[in-house]
Parts: structure tokens; C-alpha cells; sequence
């Protein structure tokens, strides 16, 4: 491997030292003169046609300033992406509770309050649907905007569809030694960013407006502003302060906010300013989606997997939001990364009144992956199979063929992470050891340990659901400085840092002459939008291609000014060699480019290798490559109360070369965290479409407390086609630490749990203890 | 009413209402934007400040309960000349920061325990910091963080 100066070495993130001063600005923590504060008031019915809106005496409230509904934006505010289901206030009817209805802007919170509990909103609850697998009967309501036998989708309450196809595993699975059938359910999962959503709106005085937005994607953001607001994009301008955790989870909500805050600044001519409290972000919120999943596998008794059949339901909730996407992905993903003789997927989007769904780190794989890991794991102790060995046996390999029909270049590295993780976890003693604890009945209140593995291949970048590019630029500064812009954001993930290392390295500059202003669409170049892990590899090469074009110009510039050709210039640190010549310092290169009048700055441009899917056939290219991994959960549970501690866990990921170690890192613990969330105590729970944890006393996301120490690793095998040979890592992490718990869980009890999360009272009893729901934390939230 | 407080060792007075909380004082009247806040209702310690030395939730503290007493906030943790301490640079050096809202909370706290505990266990770390939530990082780099400035401040004592 080449020795790089910068890619792999130790490095600071380039925004943490504002970060640890408490100087970093995030949107709350603007503050403008002349600024009105702004509230939305939202539904309290789950579903319900807007009847009367009457903001007459809200206005009348000294200090209101102006309200809005949807009438105030052109065409009502549609907008939503793939599917334009969504508006920026809700139009006619509201879909779930918390959809927004009005918003109002006043001087001071306490008019605000008022003009709240004044404002006239008349709703006639309509029937709605919160049972998933009921969402396409015939005799439910509908909750989509199209007839059931509509052309194309969605269709009723059908949002979309997707298959995967090869071979005829029917066929198969009637002649295996053993099979395999369970159905596996995961709930929804809130993001719990630590800072809620916010954006503050700011008119120019030439009618142009500035919206600041704590959003993942500045420029869809300014798209749906110019859309909504009949603005041309010129005069709208989207500017993103430092965000405090995404996870996907901002993008529609924002969109609406920012509208909502745009339109009334525009109103007004004064800077209006929203900050959600966290009551009314969970409430309000999307989620990561539900899903039902009916899994059949079968195998030959040595266990060679031949036959996988899978049936999943996804759900929605009141709006597409980006889950065509993810439940697209979790199609592809849904086999988990082994070879089949035969394999079908059949995946159902449907609408519910259960809030609504949208991208969540893992995008779709979280979910299927809990359920295919589980099987794996059902399917081993029925063979009488080791589950790393069965895992093994049946693994994607370099070069294999996928279920999808796509053949694998020699990236893979899953087996190297099986090995590694089997081997740094200790499994071959412990795996036995506890095996044979668990066959013996429990004493009331033994403690038992488990061990457990999950292994999981992820899709990088956005896959065959859309255009996949990223861009950048790069210019030299007059104080020899360069700034570096792309139009991939960073929420919290390093993406910042990485891209600065990957400029540093190319151009053989130190990296603090780097600046990366804040995303800007003024100054930054539109890269779509910052989901799906896309920041490594379409970021990273957008930033190489980049600082690739300015190295050039830099060679030419010194190849004049040594009389010499660019290509007889060698670089040793940040000095230019020329032949028989002293060297020239980078200053003194600059200062000749300027001399003869080469502009020293660069724009580039990368595109995603070519991929392709047939939604007919289920075959395709649906990934130009995967990251792989595999993590080992050690647990112990209270066989009298049901808790369970993860004592251990250990994590061997396939990123290829990582370029920000202290970064990946970050990225591994802070994923496995929200996965062990996931897998054990983070349940949104909707009863009868409302919320019942509205907050953080209620709704629990891991502490300090009850993580251990994890242990990481990578595989760098190089990707050829990742920037010095790097993968994506961001959302890998989560995607298998609640199948390796749940599987570790398995393993001490002996008993095995198929509903997320594997709270207490599953682990005791195996089931729910029903409690009564109500919607009293969403409408005291919601007030 | 009006509150007077020894803020960031600094006797500062304010105009402001009676019935808000400490944090809505400092962010909103004192213009101290670095306490944050994540949740109001005191279960995330976003907002954490030192109370005569005493780690709080600022979102539950009434202002009017910090009248005349001593309030260190993340912005009086650094040197005199406005660089970061050892502990905001081992908070950089180690990873322990990523999107970084939780951050000023968790140094307090981590300058809480250490002023209690100058040489705490890595578990005895977790214990101190499980008031303050972090999304992000699964805290292992924040428990690093705090366990390599209580190495190194030994160190310098040893020394001293
Ligand atoms: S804002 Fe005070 S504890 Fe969360
Ligand atoms: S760094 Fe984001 S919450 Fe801790």
C-alpha cells in the first residue's frame, strides 16, 4: 500500500475546536435584531379533513404579526421527493398527529402562546388506518391521495412495490434437508438528534431571502423554497450552521419549517425564527419505518444455503418521504450478503396514519438486516452449525454473483471480518461455553451470558434509485489559504475533515491551509442531496477530481517558471522540484501563476460508476459496490427481571482504506450505540396514531451507562473505485449491532426474540405486556 | 427583576423576568449561547452548567436560584487567553466530539468529576457523565477524552 502523508494519520476535525469552546453557532443560537419567534400549530386528529381555518382573533393579539396556512404558498406547497405526497402546511386534510396546520409569527413567546390557543381550527376526524398489514384492504380508509386501481403508484394506499428475483426458491426450499420459516418484526425508531429542528428566515432588501437551516441538504431545501415561494433561485439562498446530529432525519420537517419561516419573513419584511421544542420535533418528526417481515430459508444439511423467500411490509406512514428509497434498499439487502441457488423478494410500501416514515442511518438495511441475521442465527442451531461457520460457509466472496444477478469485484472482505471478529471476541471459547449454560433450566434470577453475531453487506451511496454525483471546488486565497467547498454536507459525521485530508493529499499541502466554509448554495456547488453514506466516496472523489485539476494548474505554474514541462516537476512536501533548480516554494509558485495570469482555482466534478435495475425482472446492478462487516454482542441477562447489560461487543468492518481513522472510529461506536438503541429500548410506540414517548424521560436512548467498551477494526482492503481506495462507512455501524444482540440475547435464554426492540418484558416472558395507550404526551405536546 | 451573579468568575448584572429558567438567562439575556438545550425537562444535560461547582441541569434551575452564587458555563473553561483548556483539547485530540452539541455539557461534567475525582476509573467516568446524553460518538471517546486529561493533570502534578 503507498505511504500517504496525510490519508490514515492522525488528524483533528476541522470544526472541533469551536465545537469544545462553545462557540460553534447552531440555529438556536441566532439571534438578529427586529427577529420574530414562529410556532406551528398542528393536528391533534390522526386523520381529518381541515374544515374551518379562523386566525381572525389570533391576529387580533397585540404582538401577532402574521399567519399562515397552506393558501399561502403556490400550489399549496407541495413538494416531497420521490413522491410529491407532502405540502408545507397541510392542505385539506391532516394525515397524522402533528402535521402541521398554521403557523404564526408574534414579537414575543408569550403572544405567541396566545395566538396559539386563539387561532380557530375546525377538524372532522375521518377514519384511519394504523395497522399496516390492514392498509390495503379494501375496506380501509384511504390515507393516499390516488384511487386503488390507479396507473402506476402510488395506488390506494400502495405506495410502492419491489421485487428481487432469481431462480424459483418454492422449488428449492420443497427439496432442502432443512428450511426455515419466522416472521420478524422491527418498530419505528426516532432519531433523537440532540438538537431539535430550527431555521431562521431573513429578508433582504431586494426581495431576495436567507434561510438558515439546520438541514442535511441545503439545496433541496432552496428547491423546494423556490418552488413553493415563487422565488427565482437566484434570490433565495439556503445556508447551513453547524447542525447538531442529522442521522437522515432532517430533511422534509426542515423543508416545511424553513417554507414556513421563509413565507412569514417574506410577509413581514422582519427575520422570523422557529425552534421546535423537543416535544413538538418528536411528535412532528419522521421515523425510521416499520417493518414486517416473513422469512423462509433452506439449506442443505452440511448447511449450504440454497433457497431464500422473503415477503416484507413497509410502513410509510402518512407521507412517501424518501422510503420508496429505503424500502428499495431494503429489497436488496433483505437476503443478506450470501449466495443462493434461488431467492425472491417481495417488498410492499404502504400508508398508514402511524406519523409518517423517512430516512434513518442504516436506510433501510437496519430493519431487514435484524431479520435476516436472526434467521441466519434460527437456521444454524437447527443445522447443529456453528453461526460464524455457517455464516462463512455461505458468505459473498470477491467475485461471486449476488442474488441480484450483479457479479462483485475483489473488494469483498466480509470473510476477513467474520475471522477477525471470531477471533478478537473470543467466540471459540465463549460461543460453546455458553451454549451448553443455556440448555440448563434457569435458576429465578440466575444471571446468563450470551454471545452473538451479526454480519451485514451495505449498498454504498445511493444505488439504482437516482442520480449519483458530487462536485467541488477549490481556489487559492491571496493569503495563500485555499478554500474548499462541497455540496455535501456535514452534520456531525467528519465528512469535513475527511475531504480536507483527501485536498491535502493531492496537492501535497499542508492540510490546515485548508478552509472549508459552511455549506452555502450561494458558494457551494449542488451535489443532491447528503443521504445514504454518500459522503466518503462521492464527496471524497468530487474533492480528489478537484484538487487533481488544481495540481495541474499549480505544475504548469511551476513548469514556467523553471522553463521545464509540467511533467518534469516533482513534489517533495509542499516544494516544487524543477530540473537542476532550486526548489520553489508553494508561495513562490502562486505568486508566478498570478504573475502570468492563471487563475489558481478549480471545479470538479464525480459520477458514480454506471448501475442499473430492472424493476420487471428484480435483477440488476442495483450498487457499483458494498461495504461488508461483522459484529460480535456479548450480553448479560437477568433471567428474574429481564434486563439485559452488553458486557462486550466488537466490530471488524470492510471500508477499505480509511482515510479519517479518529472519524471512522466515531462513526463505528456511534452507530453500534444507536443500534444497541434499537435493539433494546428505543420503541416509538403509536396508539392509535399518537405518540406515547414524547421526550427523553420517556423515550430512552442509550447512556454512557450502557454501552461497554467496544472494540474496532478495520478491513482496508483498497476499493478501487473509492478515493485512495476508501469506502463508506457512516451508517454501517448501526445496521448489525440489534441483530448481534438479540442473537446474544438468544443465546443465554435460549429463547428467541423476533420483535424489536428486546425490552424487558420480551426478554422475560417473550411477549408484550399490553398497556393502555392515549394521546395525552402528544397533546399536551402539541399545546 | 434583576439578578447578579458571579458568571465565568465575573460579577455580571441583569434585567430580566422573575419566573425563567437559568438556561433561558444565560442564552437568552446573557447571550452565552454555548449551554444548550436538547430536551427542558432536565433529562439530557445538553444544558449542564457548574453551580458552585456543582454539575446542574440549567433547564431545571429557576434563575432566580442562582442569585449571588457562583455559574461556570463551557464559555469560562478555557484560558485566559481564550484557547482551549487540556480538557477541550483532549476532547479534540481523542474524537471525542462530533456534531458537538452535547459537548459543552459534557466537559462541565467531566470538569465536575475530575475537580471531585481527579483520578477516576473509566466506569467511574461513565457513572459521571450518564446524566449527559450523546447521540453521536457511543462515548467511548469521550470517556478517553476525560480519562487521558485526569492522566495527564496527574502527571503535571507529579511533576509540580
Ligand atoms: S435541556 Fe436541560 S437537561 Fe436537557
Ligand atoms: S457529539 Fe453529537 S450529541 Fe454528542
Amino acid at each position: 500500500m503507498p505511504e500517504y502523508r496525510f490519508i490514515g494519520k492522525p488528524a483533528d476535525r476541522v470544526d472541533a475546536l469551536e465545537k469544545v469552546l462553545g462557540s460553534a453557532m447552531y440555529i438556536a443560537d441566532y439571534f438578529v435584531p427586529g427577529m420574530l419567534l414562529a410556532r406551528t400549530i398542528r393536528s391533534t386528529l390522526p386523520h381529518a379533513r381541515i374544515k374551518r381555518i379562523d386566525l381572525s382573533a389570533a391576529l387580533k393579539i397585540p404582538g401577532v404579526v402574521a399567519a399562515i396556512t397552506s393558501e399561502d404558498f403556490v400550489n399549496h406547497g407541495r413538494f416531497g421527493y420521490p413522491v410529491e405526497d407532502m405540502f408545507m402546511l397541510a392542505y385539506e386534510r391532516a394525515r397524522y398527529v402533528g402535521d402541521g396546520i398554521v403557523s404564526i409569527a408574534a414579537e414575543t413567546e408569550s403572544a405567541l402562546q396566545q395566538a396559539v390557543d386563539a387561532a380557530v381550527i375546525e377538524l372532522e376526524e375521518l377514519p384511519a388506518v394504523f395497522d399496516m398489514t390492514h392498509a390495503l384492504d379494501p375496506s380501509s380508509a384511504l390515507i393516499g391521495e390516488q384511487p386503488a386501481d390507479a396507473e402506476g403508484y402510488p395506488r390506494g394506499n400502495l405506495l410502492n412495490q419491489y421485487a428481487v428475483r432469481k431462480g424459483d426458491p418454492a422449488h428449492e426450499l420443497s427439496t432442502c434437508a432443512v428450511t426455515l420459516e419466522a416472521e420478524y418484526s422491527t418498530m419505528h425508531q426516532e432519531h433523537a438528534y440532540l438538537e431539535p429542528e430550527g431555521a431562521l428566515a431573513i429578508p433582504e432588501s431586494d426581495g431576495s431571502l436567507t434561510v438558515y437551516a439546520s438541514c442535511q441538504s441545503p439545496f433541496l431545501n432552496r428547491a423546494n423554497l423556490v418552488k413553493v415561494l415563487g422565488l427565482p433561485e437566484g434570490r433565495v439562498r439556503v445556508i447551513q450552521p453547524v447542525v447538531g446530529g442529522a442521522f437522515g432525519g432532517k430533511d422534509d420537517l426542515m423543508y416545511q419549517i424553513s417554507a414556513q419561516v421563509a413565507r412569514l419573513a417574506q410577509l413581514t419584511g422582519r427575520p422570523v425564527k422557529m425552534i421546535l421544542p423537543r416535544e413538538e420535533s418528536m411528535i412532528a418528526s419522521y421515523k425510521r419505518d416499520a417493518m414486517q417481515m416473513h422469512i423462509q430459508l433452506g439449506a442443505d444439511a452440511s448447511g449450504r444455503l440454497r433457497a431464500s423467500r422473503i415477503h416484507a411490509l413497509v410502513d410509510s406512514g402518512a407521507y412517501s418521504s424518501i422510503t420508496p428509497f429505503t424500502a428499495w434498499r431494503s429489497s436488496i439487502h433483505a437476503m443478506g450478503p450470501y449466495r443462493y441457488d434461488a431467492c425472491h423478494v417481495d417488498t410492499d410500501v404502504v400508508y398508514t396514519n402511524n406519523g409518517y416514515s423517512g430516512a434513518f442511518r442504516g436506510f433501510g438495511n437496519a430493519e431487514v438486516c435484524f431479520a435476516i441475521e436472526s434467521a441466519m442465527d434460527e437456521l444454524a442451531l437447527k443445522l447443529g452449525i456453528d453461526p460464524i461457520d455457517l455464516r462463512l460457509q455461505n458468505c459473498l466472496l470477491p467475485c461471486d454473483i449476488t442474488a441480484h444477478g450483479q457479479k462483485l469485484g475483489d473488494d469483498v472482505g466480509l470473510a476477513e471480518c467474520l475471522d477477525e471478529v471470531r477471533r478478537l471476541s473470543g467466540w471459540q471459547h465463549k460461543h460453546p461455553l455458553y451454549t451448553s449454560e443455556a440448555s440448563k433450566a434457569p435458576i429465578p434470577g440466575e444471571l446468563r451470558r450470551g454471545i452473538g453475531v451479526a454480519a451485514l453487506f451495505h449498498g454504498i451511496s445511493l444505488g439504482a434509485e437516482g442520480a449519483d454525483f458530487a462536485a467541488g471546488t477549490l481556489e487559492v486565497n491571496p493569503d495563500y489559504s485555499l478554500t474548499l467547498t462541497s455540496g455535501l454536507t456535514d452534520y456531525g459525521t467528519g465528512s469535513r475533515t475527511t475531504f480536507t485530508l483527501i485536498a491535502a493529499e493531492t496537492l501535497g499541502l499542508d492540510p490546515n491551509r485548508f478552509v472549508m466554509p459552511r455549506p452555502d448554495t450561494n458558494s457551494a456547488q449542488d451535489s443532491g442531496p447528503t443521504v445514504a453514506s454518500r459522503a466518503t466516496v462521492l464527496g471524497g472523489n468530487a474533492t480528489r477530481v478537484t484538487a487533481e485539476q488544481l495540481s495541474q494548474l499549480l505544475n504548469q505554474a511551476a513548469a514556467d517558471l523553471f522553463a521545464c514541462r509540467p511533467a518534469e516537476i516533482i513534489r517533495h512536501g509542499e516544494l516544487f522540484i524543477g530540473p537542476g533548480e532550486e526548489p520553489a516554494s508553494f508561495e513562490k509558485v502562486v505568486d508566478h501563476a498570478r504573475k502570468i495570469g492563471l487563475a489558481l482555482s478549480s471545479r470538479g466534478r464525480w459520477s458514480a460508476p454506471e448501475i442499473s435495475w430492472s424493476m420487471q425482472k428484480g435483477q440488476g446492478k442495483p450498487y457499483f459496490a458494498y461495504h461488508y462487516g461483522a459484529q460480535v454482542a456479548e450480553v448479560l441477562v437477568d433471567t428474574g427481571t429481564g434486563k439485559v447489560d452488553v458486557t462486550g461487543f466488537w466490530a471488524v468492518h470492510n471500508t477499505g482504506k480509511v482515510i479519517f481513522p479518529q472519524g471512522a472510529y466515531g462513526q463505528l461506536f456511534g452507530g453500534i450505540a444507536q443500534g444497541l438503541g434499537y435493539a433494546l429500548m428505543e420503541r416509538v410506540d403509536f396508539d392509535q396514531g399518537y405518540l406515547q414517548a414524547t421526550n427523553f424521560d420517556e423515550y430512552l436512548i442509550p447512556t454512557s451507562m450502557d454501552i461497554p467498551d467496544i472494540q474496532g477494526e478495520f478491513v482496508e482492503k483498497p476499493f478501487s473505485a473509492g478515493p485512495y481506495g476508501a469506502k463508506n462507512l457512516g451508517e454501517t455501524g448501526l445496521v448489525p449491532a440489534a441483530p448481534a444482540i438479540v442473537n446474544a440475547i438468544a443465546n443465554a435464554t435460549g429463547r428467541r426474540i423476533r420483535s424489536l426492540p428486546a425490552n424487558l418484558e420480551r426478554v422475560l416472558l417473550g411477549r408484550d405486556l399490553r398497556k393502555e395507550g392515549s394521546s395525552t404526551a402528544c397533546k399536551l405536546g402539541l399545546k | 427583576m434583576k439578578y447578579s451573579l458571579l458568571l465565568n468568575n465575573q460579577r455580571v448584572e441583569v434585567e430580566a423576568p422573575g419566573d425563567i429558567s437559568l438556561l433561558k438567562l444565560l442564552r437568552e439575556y446573557l447571550h452565552l449561547t454555548g449551554t444548550k438545550e436538547g430536551c427542558d425537562v432536565g433529562e439530557c444535560g445538553a444544558c449542564s452548567v457548574l453551580l458552585d461547582g456543582k454539575l446542574v441541569n440549567s433547564c431545571m434551575v429557576l434563575a432566580a436560584q442562582a442569585a449571588d452564587r457562583e455559574v461556570i458555563t463551557i464559555e469560562g473553561v478555557c484560558l485566559p487567553d481564550g484557547s482551549p483548556n487540556d480538557l477541550q483539547q483532549a476532547f479534540i485530540r481523542y474524537g471525542a466530539v462530533q456534531c458537538g452539541f452535547c459537548t459543552p455539557g459534557m466537559i462541565l461534567a467531566g470538569e465536575a468529576l475530575l475537580a471531585d475525582n481527579p483520578q477516576p476509573t473509566r466506569t467511574e467516568i461513565r457513572e459521571a457523565i450518564a446524566g449527559n446524553l450523546c447521540r453521536c460518538t457511543g462515548y467511548q471517546q469521550i470517556v478517553d477524552a476525560i480519562e487521558q486529561t485526569s492522566l495527564s493533570r496527574k502527571e503535571k502534578k507529579g511533576h509540580a
